[in-house]
């Protein structure tokens, strides 16, 4: 026999209370809510879970002073006893929603916090990345190009200088480059039908460094060549970060980098970003940079297989890493000890283990 | 409840209520996290589950008169008035990224024209959605009401609209390109100040022209609202506001100076290390920038007080029922700085707390005053308004709560 419990019901006409005994008997589909007024007036026919909206319970040990059961057309139903109403319900087969559940209970929240937290995880570290490769099929190499020009345009009306160094030694270094790129055979590509044109250009007014542009323009400054020469290495060195530019445009990392970051910005903005915005930027920008990183490991395995087929050797180019992690602060040791969390804020995996990885063929790293 | 009915100068046969809030910050915190989470996990497609827990939270522990407050929305309609803007809004991304100008600029002239219309359906949902001892509010202004009630509106973007042609059109013809440029720096901000001015007012009287309509046509169990401010109350709490935010700036201002003329003496040392002299720099002006935040935020918490406190001392339903407030703007304002001193302090965790505690001042301060019993008021079965309105009034930031 299903509990009796006494309620005011109102009937949606007149803010007049009647007195009404409640009950919740078992039924398909969830409890059946049976009213009867105490004056035998009229009330509304029994109704189903479907038709009514049950008060959430928020907390499991302070109910509230009163819970109302919205019965939609039929008015609403006050009472008073919140345990006796919970307990009947609980009675009467109620099997309360995924968010009350977790309201009530810290081992369900816990428990969904785990869960999406992990496939969360799993959608940055592989999602992501998975579907920005697959956009990035779609994107034009015209799009790329297009972008490539206004940039370097950009570059070139601010920072950057025509090259100085002597147009033979410039002439050499992309004969290497040319015949560098025309080993980069189709295996080796992730993109099998993209072609883009290779071409190396040469600037100063930068410190040592080479970068690629989407679309196959590839710079290198002169302070990079001149570094190399101060440490006494082949030009082999430099075809390697060559080799590593050509990974990063045949991969087309820019562009996966602007899809991944919008994926991630409108992702993270509508899951954290109700929590505060410094929040969602936060993790936005470190996941940002983790892609980042798992693109230079891509460029160097790239660059690795390059050489091997092209037959230069790797370790000069190791050792020009090397050279230049050391050139700012004048002490390699020194920048080999930085902590381990100093990893996460860094666009670019750590050198030293990029050097050695380089100078033994990439085993492990590479798939 | 009726406590007030045998007290010394109470009249005879007036009831009062105090209005009383039964929820408490820690359990709303866990409302919130609840649907933090399921958003998350469904990037964000919980949000209009999440706005009807949120608001059955806080009405389900709002008490008048020992009754709770309903909230009656329909899931299924706020779903659907959700899913509807995402659509809206993705497709004014669409275009106004794909470079179809004329198509996104339509939208948004539509947009602007339509506000009024956004407003008041989000209002006949919001009171449709709101019940009390089964009686439901209505909101009945017609949208030819709404409309002539938002000239202001419309006054705005005209201000600024003469603002720049006035601007283009002071500007002498027959000026070199880079004088003409030269010309019209000051002009262009003169007018812009003006502008900015009749926006300032425009929007004191819009929300006058707003919250009068609200109640003047809001009813509740065939009850007329009743509404007394004038014009004039609101535009004193506008300036007492300006000299509040300009007082706060004072004080800013001198936490600055000192700050800064302590900094500026440990300059010369600093000079050796570059490095180090830039962050501090950096970091001063970051300071600054969280320091002018402040400081606008006792100016806005002391308007909403007043403000508050206005309208609900001077309303009621036709001859049934008024209200008194005695909310404190002062320690309204006290409140506001600490909530937002936590939710800094703890990158915005604090802020279900925050919301119940102002939630809770500001209606416990509210009195109900009932001629004649509560059983007196007759409802009307009203049909169920659409949600897009409300999924609209979110996104432009009308919080349901407050």
């Amino acid at each position: 026999m299903a509990a009796v419990l006494p309620g005011a019901w109102f009937d949606g006409r007149s803010s007049r209370a009647r007195a009404v005994q409640v009950r919740l008997e078992r039924a398909a589909g969830g409890p059946l809510l049976v009213l009867q007024a105490a004056d035998g007036g009229p009330v509304p026919p029994p109704l189903r879970q479907r038709e009514i909206d049950l008060p959430e319970a928020w907390s499991a040990r302070r109910p509230p002073r009163k819970v109302v059961v919205d019965l939609r057309a039929h008015g609403s139903l006050e009472i008073e006893d919140v345990a006796g109403w919970q307990a009947a319900l609980r009675q009467a087969g109620h099997s309360a929603p995924l968010a009350q559940r977790m309201q009530t209970r810290w081992s369900a929240f816990l428990l969904v916090f785990v869960l999406a937290a992990a496939a969360l995880l799993a959608f940055y570290r592989w999602g992501t990345p998975w579907a920005a490769t697959q956009l990035t099929r779609h994107v034009p190499l015209q799009w790329e190009l297009g972008l490539s020009q206004r940039v370097l345009a950009d570059m070139d009306a601010s920072w950057l200088h025509p090259s100085k160094l002597p147009a033979e030694r410039r002439a050499e270094l992309r004969a290497r480059f040319d015949a560098l790129a025309a080993q980069a055979a189709p295996a080796l590509r992730r993109y099998p039908g993209y072609a883009p044109p290779l071409v190396l250009q040469f600037r100063s007014g930068m410190p040592p460094n080479a970068f690629a542009l989407p679309g196959g323009t590839i710079v290198m400054t002169d302070a990079l060549v001149q570094e190399a020469a101060r440490h006494g290495l082949p030009d082999d060195a430099l075809v390697g970060v060559l080799a590593h530019e050509i990974g990063h445009v045949m991969h087309r990392h820019t562009t996966r980098m602007v899809v991944e970051q919008g994926v991630l910005n409108i992702g993270l903005g509508l899951a954290l970003g109700d929590v505060s915005a410094l929040v969602s930027t936060g993790a936005s920008l470190l996941t940002g940079l983790a892609y980042r990183r798992s693109h230079e490991t891509e460029a160097d395995c790239f660059a690795a297989a390059l050489m091997r087929q092209a037959g230069v050797p790797a370790a000069p180019m190791a050792d020009l890493l090397l050279g230049l992690e050391a050139r700012p602060r004048g002490d390699p040791a020194a920048a080999r000890s930085a902590p381990a969390w100093m990893d996460l804020l860094s666009s670019h995996p750590d050198t030293a283990e990029r050097a050695r990885g380089l100078k033994e063929g990439q085993a492990e790293r590479c798939v | 409840m009726a406590d007030n009915r045998d007290t010394p100068g109470a009249r005879p046969g007036i009831d009062s209520y105090p209005v009383e809030f039964t929820g408490t910050g820690g359990e709303y915190f866990r409302v919130w996290i609840v649907n933090v989470l399921l958003s998350v996990v469904t990037l964000g497609f919980y949000t209009p589950f999440a706005r009807r827990r949120t608001a059955q939270y806080f009405y389900g522990h709002t008490l008048v008169a020992d009754s709770p407050l309903e909230f009656t929305a329909q899931q299924r309609k706020m779903v659907i008035g959700f899913v509807l803007l995402v659509a809206l809004y993705a497709a004014f991304k669409l275009a106004s990224q794909t470079g179809q100008d004329t198509v996104a600029s339509l939208m948004l002239l539509g947009g602007a024209v339509l506000a009024p219309y956004f407003w008041g359906s989000a209002m006949r949902f919001r009171f449709n959605a709101t019940r009390w001892r089964g009686v439901r509010l209505q909101f009945t202004a017609g949208w030819g009401e709404v409309y002539r009630a938002s000239w202001p509106l419309f006054l705005l973007a005209l201000a600024w609209v003469a603002s720049f042609l006035l601007a283009a059109a002071l500007v002498p013809a027959d000026l070199s390109p880079a004088a003409r440029a030269a010309a019209q720096g000051p002009i262009l901000v003169g007018t812009s100040l003006a502008a900015l001015a009749v926006t300032v007012w425009c929007l004191m009287r819009l929300e006058y022209n707003y919250k009068s309509l609200m109640v003047l046509r809001g009813r509740i169990g065939g009850q007329p609202g009743r509404w007394k401010p004038v014009f004039g109350d609101f535009v004193r709490i506008w300036l007492a506001t300006v000299g509040v935010f300009l007082l706060t700036l004072a004080v800013v201002a001198a936490v600055i100076a000192a700050a800064l003329g302590g900094s500026f003496a440990m300059l010369p040392r600093l000079r050796g290390a570059g490095l180090l002299a830039i962050l501090f720099v950096v970091a001063m002006v970051l300071g600054t920038m969280l320091l002018l935040f402040l400081a606008s935020a006792p100016a806005r918490a002391y308007r909403e007080a007043r403000i508050f406190q206005l309208v609900w001392n001077n309303i009621g339903a036709s001859q049934v029922a008024r209200f008194r407030c005695t909310l404190q703007a002062r320690r309204y304002v006290g409140l506001r700085i600490r909530n937002l001193l936590l939710t800094l302090a703890t990158l915005g965790f604090w802020r279900p707390f925050a919301v119940v505690s102002e939630y809770r001042m500001k209606t416990e301060s509210v009195t109900l005053h009932v001629k004649g019993g509560l059983d007196q008021l007759a409802g009307q079965l009203a049909r169920e308004e659409q949600g897009l309105g409300d999924a609209i009034a979110d996104a432009v930031g009308l919080g349901l709560v407050g």
